[in-house]
């Protein structure tokens, strides 16, 4: 009897000491963490528009976010976009199920704030009604040029073959694929861990909308020439011979990766539905923006 | 029981006698799964090694306190505390290096190489001849994966640390799971045959 008491109490303490040790680990290192996380992502989403070091966006390319969430008020389902405005601040759109605007409200946050997900979530429950719950679902971003639209970049993230795959997508005004990023993934190196890589990857470049709807994997080898296009950074391929190749490839299903078949055709269907997704929605919320006269910067 | 063997042996001992993978057969897990390439290897390696270190230096310094009976979730507490810790100060300071070692360095919290040492050695033995071991048992399992990818990369992608070396693929199937076993198999006897050919040439001598 004895024994148990000192058994629990010892590894109580233990367990204590481990919680403390990592708890402040934690403390210590979040904000550099979050920090990496956001300029990993700015570097992902310049990379897929074409712009890096060696080539700097032009300044009149501006990157806007707006976010979705879902607002559940009396069992009644609406979508929340928090959209900026073209003056100052943002506005929470709220759209019914059927595409129909329920109201827009002026929503107190800069755009700094608007990054933190804590400091967004509490600046929408403040114009909100007491009861309605808001859920984030995920968020956009547009970039613009001179005020034209140039691209849209998805965040997503889909089940892999063992956790969830988070990619970025990059597509042009016609949902054409300007690019795909694998952010973060678990997939076992060799064989699904290559969905980064670039004779993977670069393959969805250039599909346009049309064919991406009706996207499939095909299990037929990769041909060496398309594989020379799509490691054009270690081949030193010229872009117009790569884009020579890509026009020629591009009606063509996803060449599927050797040994990781489910990986590959995980990656496919999770962009296929981020962009029929996307597409649709977008439709919806250009559609209640220009009814209801709300000047957004894109 | 105080080990009666210098530094440098404690060493030796983790490469060649004691050797994780090929002679006490343990984690063979991440051996199997991971060793695809050499650059694989030593990530794993390194991650190990330094958990192996820290792990035996805690259990060491503790281990008039712990229960015997509750030592092995003691180890595990430990192992995993570790794992974390250096998780977190890698994402958080080297995100390049993390980048590439972040989905190795929460693999290592099942190994059982780890758990072994500490109730093998670093229960028992001073904090310092600890550190040592788990050296030498950190740089024995980093130099098995790096001859296991050695040669799953050079046969099955025919690269080297990513470098072109044969420049066309000879066999995709080392790349697979399977194939690990095949590999690690394939070394032990090897290593085995070496030692039998050089303890017969010592009797002879």
């Amino acid at each position: 009897m004895k024994d148990i008491f000192t058994i629990i109490i010892r590894l109580t303490l233990a367990c204590i000491m481990a919680g403390l040790v990592m708890g402040t680990t934690y403390i210590f290192t979040s904000n550099a963490k979050k920090h990496n996380e956001h300029v990993n992502e700015q570097k992902a989403m310049y990379g897929l528009l074409g712009y890096g070091p060696a080539n700097q966006a032009p300044d009149s390319m501006v990157l806007h976010a707006f976010y979705r969430y879902i607002v559940s008020h009396d069992d009644l389902l609406h979508l929340g976009y928090l959209v900026p405005l073209q003056d100052k601040g943002f506005s929470f759109v709220t759209i019914d199920l059927d595409g129909n605007f329920v109201a827009a409200r002026q929503v107190d946050i800069t755009g700094k704030e608007a990054i933190e997900e804590e400091a967004r979530h509490q600046a929408i429950a403040a114009v909100l009604d007491e009861e309605a719950t808001i859920r984030y679902a995920d968020k956009t971003i547009v970039a613009t040029n001179d005020g034209r639209r140039q691209a849209y970049l998805l965040p997503g993230a889909f089940p892999g073959f063992k956790t969830f795959i988070h990619v970025m997508l990059a597509l042009d005004p016609h949902f054409t694929v300007l690019g795909l990023e694998v952010m973060e993934h678990e997939e076992d190196p060799g064989l699904g861990g290559e969905i980064e890589k670039d004779y993977f990857k670069n393959q969805f470049t250039g599909k346009p909308y049309e064919v991406l709807k009706h996207l499939d994997v095909t299990k037929t080898p990769l041909p060496d020439d398309y594989r020379r296009a799509l490691e054009a950074d270690r081949t030193g391929m010229s872009a117009d011979d790569v884009r020579v190749i890509q026009e020629q490839y591009k009606d063509k299903d996803i060449y599927a990766l050797t040994g990781a078949t489910i990986s590959s055709r995980a990656v496919t269907n999770g962009a296929k539905a981020i962009v029929k997704k996307f597409a649709y929605r977008l439709g919806i919320l250009d559609k209640v923006l220009a009814q209801e006269n709300i000047a957004v910067p894109f | 029981m105080a080990t009666d063997k210098s530094n440098i042996q404690l060493i030796t001992n983790g490469i060649l006698n004691e050797n994780p993978i090929f002679r006490l057969v343990l984690s063979m897990c991440p051996a199997v799964g991971i060793s695809t390439t050499v650059m694989n290897g030593i990530m794993l390696g390194v991650a190990v090694l330094f958990v192996q270190v820290f792990s035996s230096v805690t259990i060491s310094i503790f281990k008039n306190v712990i229960h015997p009976r509750i030592r092995i979730p003691t180890y595990t507490l430990t192992i995993a505390t570790w794992v974390t810790v250096i998780d977190l100060l890698l994402a958080a300071y080297l995100p390049e290096a993390y980048g590439k070692m972040g989905i190795f360095v929460k693999l290592i919290v099942a190994f059982a190489i780890i758990t072994m040492r500490l109730e093998m050695f670093a229960c028992k033995e001073s904090v310092q001849a600890s550190f040592w071991d788990g050296i030498g048992m950190g740089l024995g399992f980093m130099f098995g994966m790096m001859a296991i990818g050695f040669v799953r990369e050079l046969l099955g992608m025919g690269t080297l640390l990513g470098y072109d070396i044969l420049g066309f693929q000879p066999l995709l199937f080392f790349v697979l799971h399977c194939a690990g076993f095949f590999v690690v198999g394939l070394m032990m006897a090897f290593f085995n045959y070496v030692e039998i050919i050089y303890k017969k040439t010592k009797q002879g001598a």
